[in-house]
């Protein structure tokens, strides 16, 4: 049985902004899916809508077998939510916060113990500080410890790691990885295509529009060009030249280095580029072909489509 | 039941550690009724007044010595004719006068009715009725002590009779008002911005993704304030019997279950305001100039609302203030009970149900 | 010649110390990343830097201005944006610009000039009458950016200024920072994004209120002995 099964949802805002247009896909059980785009994508509107705290204007949405639309007081039984923003009261201490969501959830804070126990120990010495005086982590993981409480089948996280430096990222990712063996379905969005690589499937999305679903190493795998990587001197005077190359290629900065993903036979097209890099008396480094990441992937599905 | 237990408790933390609130929101009703109570006090307390008595029988001396002995008035002249009290109205030296009729004894005890005339100086109104009332108040002292004395005959009754003033609605007092306000303050501005804030912080969506039940959520959130402000009534009751001598004629009892239901009301509306407001700001403002103003300017309270233009008048029984405000002065000044002012509990008490079941109905709308 | 020049600059709140003894230079035209945990003390640093906030101890220059004295200068002669206020969401593109150029005293013919010419810069112009609630946020992003450098600051500082943007947007708002920087505008930039700190000329890595690493992306990798930023901060930043 499917987790997830969202069919054809579409939602528009002021009846002109097509915040999600005909989203479909399906999340297996056990799962760790990521949502991955930009900010304004409409991840959070199709949260909202799970979540059932919205409904969507048409489309059918399954959650464990059960609608979505009419039986939303038993889905939220079997669902936890951690919004993108801090949602709990920060007037309350680590435990009364933590107490009151168990007995919203009419659930039992030892009985699910186990389950959170990894997490609460991280948090637990401050457990009568209030919590909005705690660090950004640690209210993260706070925030977790009530969304898990009732022990959900299903686990949202709306950007649980925008605006966290890498280490903590780093660390929330393998907190969800513990989570995910516990067998909870998770659902994850992220504007970092960094982390991707982390799920077992992903779904691209920009615009409210679904560009493509796949496992991260497909995804990379269906890349259409040919990517190339290299360092140049002074990579912004190099991208300016490169705006008057001939060839079929579409380049970007990358880090310290420039990608470049070409669409051309490549016998050919190498000597010519090289040829162009000289005419322009532009330094560069070796000249490498590189196996493109998530990141890759989306900027020439973001650009074929702009294309279209 | 856990679940509102819960939120209840919950509520009270917030209550308890947002100290400047607490302490405004129990100080300020002590202070608006110390402030309105002295100002008006020091005009009232031994009012200069003039009794023209056509009697001077033995009732009509003892009911004059009645006057005189209560701390309220301060008889300054006996004038012998009509003119000469409207002479000393214009000299300003009373504030109010009372004709005793000829023949007050008599009256009294074969037809056990007798007609005293009030005159007021209608230039303040406010202060006009409150002398009102204490003159009621020593009729109703003096009736009282007759009525025991004779155990011959049927008890009776003093007619008050206003002049200047004759139609003059019931008589109006500042605490009345000042309870209405509080209890609007408090219980209908607290609890929506209360509310507010959880839209703002997000807590609210944080709560409605859990299976509580909303009705859990949202009376969680009207209980504790409406504890604080009935509180705060009956610390403005005590504060207005003991240290300025308000007449208090009526039942306590179902004085504070009128209050109660005027607290549910008044809470009821709070729900709805916070309903269609998404930040704490937008709660104050539609709170203060859609209930708050309103109760002020069109409740009775400081205009009286037969002297408004007609729109005025049937603006006003949209809020629920004026029947609150018509109840509560009956209750304390006239002593009615139940039956009196069942119209003006019913009133309110629909509003109450109208406005929770429009509430619950946009709060469980996901859109 | 150094456009920023902070020396022993420290701020206690009570017992905890935000910053913590902090020393660098930077340089003018330079674009330097001033990374760090979440909490490491950078936003104190950043007010502290801008003359919002004032040192515990030690000084800083800032665009030639003493940082305890001369606050107000500071403030006029430096750009701010970030990522959690930019710009009034109920105004219009024009008008939030006319607004702080106003605000920094540009006078009105000139102010509108330089509006024009940003627009057309960022292939705007078309939007300049939308309100900015209906932009994108990648857009926005870079308009709050554009408005930020309106009045011609000699430093800009921007304060997670990608967060959350596409990947695409991210590149070009990187090569108005480019742009910028070209015409001799020092940045100072924080990021959680570690691709772009490779975009920086220099960066250092604060944690615990300490400047723990600083240099350019080349010295700290080979410093470290890692490939890419990432590691260097992940090595240096753990908790």
């Amino acid at each position: 049985m499917d987790a997830l099964n969202i069919q054809k949802v579409n939602k528009v805002y002021n009846k002109t902004v097509h915040a999600l247009q005909d989203i479909s896909f399906d999340i297996q059980e056990g799962e760790l899916f990521g949502l991955v785009g930009p900010d304004g994508a409409g991840k959070s509107t199709l949260f909202n809508i799970l979540t059932t705290l919205l409904l969507p204007d048409s489309g059918d949405i399954r959650i464990l077998g059960m609608d979505l639309i009419n039986d939303y007081k038993q889905v939220r039984q079997e669902i936890g939510y951690l919004p993108g923003t801090f949602s709990l009261y920060p007037d309350l201490s680590v435990k009364e916060n933590l107490d009151f969501f168990a007995v919203m959830y009419k659930s039992d804070i030892d009985a699910n113990m186990d389950l959170i126990r990894p997490i609460w120990r991280q948090i637990e010495p401050f457990s009568k500080r209030k919590a909005g005086k705690l660090s950004g982590g640690m209210k993260q993981k706070l925030a977790l410890c009530c969304a898990l409480i009732h022990k959900p089948k299903i686990l949202f996280l709306d950007e649980p790691t925008t605006g966290v430096d890498p280490v903590s990222r780093k660390e929330f990712w393998e907190i969800l990885q513990t989570i995910r063996t516990q067998g909870i379905t998770v659902l994850v969005s992220t504007p970092y295509m960094d982390e991707a690589t982390l799920c077992d499937r992903i779904a691209l999305i920009q615009n409210g529009k679904i560009l493509g679903i796949d496992t991260p190493q497909a995804i990379i795998e269906h890349f259409k060009g040919t990517l190339y990587t290299f360092k140049s001197a002074d990579i912004f005077s190099l991208l300016e030249a490169l705006k008057s190359c001939p060839l079929q290629c579409n380049y970007y900065p990358y880090g310290e280095y420039c990608h470049i993903a070409f669409y051309e036979d490549m016998e050919t097209a190498m000597p010519k580029f090289l040829q162009f890099l000289e005419d322009n008396k532009q330094e560069h480094g070796d000249i490498e072909p590189i196996q493109p990441s998530i990141e890759d992937c989306f900027i020439e599905i973001v650009k074929m489509n702009r294309h279209e | 039941m856990k679940e509102l237990r819960m939120i209840l408790r919950k509520e009270f933390i917030h209550i308890i550690r947002d100290r400047i609130t607490l302490m405004l929101v129990l100080a300020m009703p002590v202070a608006l009724v110390l402030l309105f109570g002295f100002t008006i006090s020091a005009d009232i307390h031994n009012a200069r007044i003039a009794v023209l008595d056509h009697s001077k029988d033995s009732q009509s001396q003892a009911f004059v010595r009645k006057l005189s002995s209560s701390n309220y008035f301060q008889v300054v002249s006996y004038p012998n004719t009509e003119t000469e009290i409207d002479f000393q109205f214009k000299e300003n030296n009373i504030k109010l006068a009372i004709v005793i009729p000829q023949n007050f004894e008599n009256q009294l005890e074969n037809e056990h009715n007798a007609v005293i005339q009030v005159i007021d100086d209608v230039s303040d109104l406010n202060i006009a009725s409150i002398l009102n009332n204490y003159v009621r108040a020593v009729v109703q002292e003096f009736q009282n002590e007759y009525n025991k004395n004779t155990s011959m005959g049927e008890p009776f009754s003093i007619t008050t009779k206003m002049m200047y003033n004759a139609n003059m609605e019931s008589v109006y007092m500042f605490v009345p008002g000042i309870i209405t306000l509080i209890m609007i303050l408090v219980t209908a501005l607290m609890s929506s911005i209360t509310l507010a804030r959880e839209k703002e912080t997000g807590t609210m969506r944080m709560l409605f993704i859990t299976p509580v039940k909303k009705v859990y959520v949202v009376i969680g959130k009207v209980i504790p304030y409406m504890i604080i402000s009935f509180i705060s009534t009956i610390v403005i009751i005590i504060i207005s019997v003991f240290v300025f001598k308000m007449p208090l004629n009526g039942s306590i009892l179902f004085l504070l279950l009128l209050c109660i239901i005027f607290m549910l009301t008044a809470a009821s509306f709070g729900m709805l305001i916070s309903t269609i407001s998404t930040t704490q700001l937008d709660a104050m403002m539609i709170t203060m100039m859609g209930l708050f103003l309103p109760t002020v300017l069109l409740s009775g309270f400081l205009f009286p609302l037969n002297s408004m233009p007609m729109i005025f008048q049937i603006l006003a029984n949209v809020f629920p203030a004026k029947w609150f405000i018509l109840a509560i002065k009956d209750v304390m000044i006239k002593g009615s009970g139940f039956f009196d002012v069942w119209e003006y509990l019913t009133i309110l008490f629909a509003m109450a149900v109208i406005f929770i079941s429009i509430s619950l109905k946009m709060l469980d709308k996901r859109n | 010649m150094n456009s920023i020049e902070v020396e022993h600059l420290t701020k206690k709140f009570g017992d905890f110390i935000a910053v913590n003894d902090i020393s660098f230079q930077v340089r003018e035209g330079e674009i330097f990343g001033f990374l760090g945990a979440n909490g490491a003390g950078k936003t104190t640093a950043i007010k502290m830097m801008s003359g919002l906030l004032q040192p515990t101890s030690g000084t800083a220059m800032v665009a030639g201005y003493n940082v305890v004295t001369q606050s107000k200068l500071i403030k006029r002669n430096i750009g701010y944006m970030s990522q959690r206020f930019s710009l009034y969401n109920d105004l219009t593109v024009f008008e939030n610009m006319q607004l702080f150029g106003t605000i920094y005293k540009i006078p009105r013919r000139e102010l509108k000039e330089r509006i024009m010419d940003s627009l057309a810069r960022l292939d705007m112009t078309k939007q300049a009458n939308l309100l900015v609630n209906s932009i994108p946020l990648g857009w926005k992003q870079k308009l709050a950016f554009a408005t930020a450098i309106l009045h011609k600051p000699k430093i800009v500082f921007l304060d997670e200024p990608t967060s959350g943007v596409d990947p695409i947007v991210r590149r070009e708002f990187w090569n108005l920072i480019y742009e910028t920087a070209s015409t001799g505008v020092t940045i100072l930039v924080t990021t959680h994004y570690m691709d772009e700190a490779e975009y920086c000329h220099r960066i250092s890595i604060m944690a615990d209120g300490v400047i723990r690493l600083l240099g350019t992306p080349d010295e700290l990798k080979k410093q470290v002995g890692v490939n890419t930023i990432n590691d260097v901060f992940v090595e240096y930043v753990k908790h």
